[in-house]
């Protein structure tokens, strides 16, 4: 028992180590590394002194719109995986459907002109259509496609979860072909704003706002209204709460539904941060968003937040940070890594997140 | 007709069969007990009345009405409220929020707010505890909060899984005189308990069950008094 913990904590004992399985040695090449990449990389950045404050802001802010869009996502896998105890590896693709809907309102926004001269009202079109998509199309999954699995034990839920993933990706490259499509590009958007001295392109602040707003409204909901109050009350234990009165599928489509306006919103933001849709373009923010709910303790509202907000810096501030000190030379083509080597950490060292509880201690 | 009938249900957990053909019924406005050692199929019982568990076998019934294929929702809407075994208390929700939860399918606002004065009438320790959250309350406030969330439901029959579990002895007194005191306002009760002694000297009307079984019944005073009881369940 001792050992184990000892082997489990910072520096081993000595007497423990002959017992290193290659396993352990595996797991402590893996932090030694990192730290050593984290720690080296840093004071050789800051010794080469390549980057400005304006630069580092600039890693900032990006960081902070990608980080929000994240945290978009991550409140929808981390309140189904509440109520239901199911991963919803298909909530990605549903942020897709949101910013592929959202474009063909765009662009023909942008061929009328309507985005340039009524910026406000288009962007608000642009969402509503979004955002009623993404709600529709999850809410359908969820009853074609979860339901049927509510009471089955073992994978198969999770299968199917990535069979509807698939079902979707397949869906809309059959409907709109492969091809990368590029999202309008409003002037207005290439403006910059004043910040702290700083500029700061206007987008990225409309991004960060529009989540922000958004995940005020959530947190209200969740926290003050009746439904948002059974959810809570179906997540800690459904069965009870069924015996109370709550209809239990009624706060399922509830809560699918909350989870896909909030992927629709983030799907136009990310799709008008990246300036482009595509079939797959769920996939990557998907996982990211996954992770960053289990960052913040999967099944925690306030964790997937900030799980999210947390990753999109490291994965926007680390590539400079980290990589071009250790002489890397191009270091944005390894953002992914970083965000994905966040993750893997977190799901070996410290898989039930920052502020979650145990993802098996969780009732059935 | 007995407002609550079960009618020889049969219960399974996997190919376990729990309830071995189980029958009694609760009349208005009395309170029934259904006592029995570990493992009797006391919580699996209630369960089942709740439409948590469903029967392979037999029926349960309502004002004869049958229960069968009736979601646990709308059996709570009915009038069947559950105080759970082991509380089950909603502990990330405050003390409010759990009493709201309780009333859930109800719209009457006013009538609503009424009820939660109520409660604070009959547990007055809550009143100060509203806005704390549940799970930090210590365990005999968490019962009293398992019982008003119940009642928050208006329920016709109010159904008790061992609510004097792992309390002190005077919050056991304390949660027998509530007991009384709810089916004196007209809810019909219908207690499951391991503490035999108080639960018979309460009730109307007893069942005792042994492994999936209803093997003794009769009018609570009446098996107080039998031998057989006596040397079972109260030593
Ligand atoms: N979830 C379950 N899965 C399998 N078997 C179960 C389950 N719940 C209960 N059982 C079994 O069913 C039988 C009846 O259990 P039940 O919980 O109804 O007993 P009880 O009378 O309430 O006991 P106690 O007084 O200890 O609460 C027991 O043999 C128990 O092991
Ligand atoms: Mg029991």
């Amino acid at each position: 028992m001792t050992d184990v913990a000892a082997s489990r904590g910072f520096i081993p004992k000595l007497s423990t180590l002959s017992r290193f399985t290659f396993v352990d040695v595996v797991l402590w090449a893996l932090r030694i590394g990192v730290i050593i990449v984290v720690i080296g990389g840093t004071i050789g950045t800051l010794i080469k002194a390549r980057y400005g404050a304006a630069q580092w802001f600039d890693f900032l802010v990006f960081g902070v719109t990608i980080g929000s869009v994240y945290a978009l996502v991550a409140l929808g896998y981390t309140m189904v995986y509440g109520v239901l105890r199911l991963i919803n590896f298909a909530h990605g693709d549903i942020m897709m459907t949101g910013a592929f809907s959202g474009y063909f309102v765009a662009s023909s926004f942008a061929e009328s002109g309507f985005l340039d001269t009524n910026p406000f009202l288009a962007m608000l079109g642009i969402l509503a259509v979004a955002v009623t998509t993404s709600t529709v199309i999850a809410v359908l999954t969820e009853r074609l496609a979860y339901r049927p699995f509510r009471r089955v034990r073992g994978l198969a839920p999770l299968i199917c979860a990535i069979g509807v993933s698939f079902f979707l990706e397949q869906t809309f490259r059959g409907a709109f072909g492969s091809g990368v499509r590029a999202y309008p590009d409003p002037k207005w958007q290439k403006n910059t704003l004043d910040v702290f001295g700083f500029s700061v392109p206007l987008v990225e602040v409309l991004v960060v706002a529009a989540a922000l707003i958004s995940m005020l409204v959530l947190y209200v909901i969740v926290q003050r209204t009746r439904m948002g109050t059974a959810m809570r009350a179906v997540s800690e234990d459904s069965d009870t709460a069924a015996m109370m009165g709550i209809d239990v599928n009624k706060v399922v489509v509830f809560t699918f539904a909350l989870g896909g306006a909030m992927a629709g919103i983030a799907g136009v933001c990310y799709a008008f941060v990246f300036k482009q849709v595509y079939f797959f373009m769920g996939f990557t923010p998907g996982i990211k968003a996954f992770g960053a709910a289990v960052l913040g303790g999967i099944g925690s509202v306030p964790g997937a937040m900030l799980g999210g907000l947390f990753l999109g810096i490291v994965e926007s501030v680390g590539p400079a940070l980290f990589l071009d000190g250790i002489g890397i030379t191009a270091p944005y083509q390894l953002r992914d890594l970083i965000a994905f080597t966040l993750l893997i950490m977190v799901l070996i060292f410290r898989p039930y997140g920052i502020m979650g509880e145990r993802m098996a201690k969780k009732r059935a | 007709m007995a407002l609550l009938e079960v009618d020889a249900i049969h219960v399974f957990y996997d190919n376990i069969e729990a309830l071995k053909g189980v029958s009694f019924s609760v009349d208005t406005k009395q309170i029934v007990t259904l006592v029995g050692a570990n493992g009797a199929g006391k919580t699996t019982t209630l369960r089942a009345i709740s439409g948590v568990l469903h029967p392979r076998g037999g029926d349960i019934r309502l004002d004869g009405e049958s229960l069968s294929g009736v979601a646990p929702h709308e059996i709570a809407a009915l009038g069947l409220m559950q105080v759970p075994e082991g509380r089950r208390i909603f502990a990330r929700l405050t003390v409010d929020e759990n009493l709201a939860m309780g009333a859930f399918r109800r719209r009457d606002r006013q009538a609503v707010a009424e009820d939660k004065e109520r409660m604070f009438t009959l547990f007055p320790r809550l009143r100060e505890r509203q806005k704390q959250v549940a799970g930090t309350l210590s365990g005999g406030e968490q019962q009293m909060v398992a019982t008003a969330r119940a009642l928050m439901g208006r329920p016709r029959v109010l159904l008790m899984d061992e609510p004097s579990m792992g309390l002190s002895p005077v919050m056991v007194e304390n949660v027998f005189e509530t007991i009384r005191a709810i089916n004196e306002q007209g809810v019909t009760i219908l207690l499951v308990e391991q503490n035999a002694l108080l639960a018979l000297s309460i009730a109307d009307y007893a069942y005792v069950m042994e492994s999936g079984r209803i093997v003794l019944t009769g009018r609570g005073k009446d098996l107080l008094d039998d031998e057989k009881v006596q040397r079972a369940y109260l030593g």
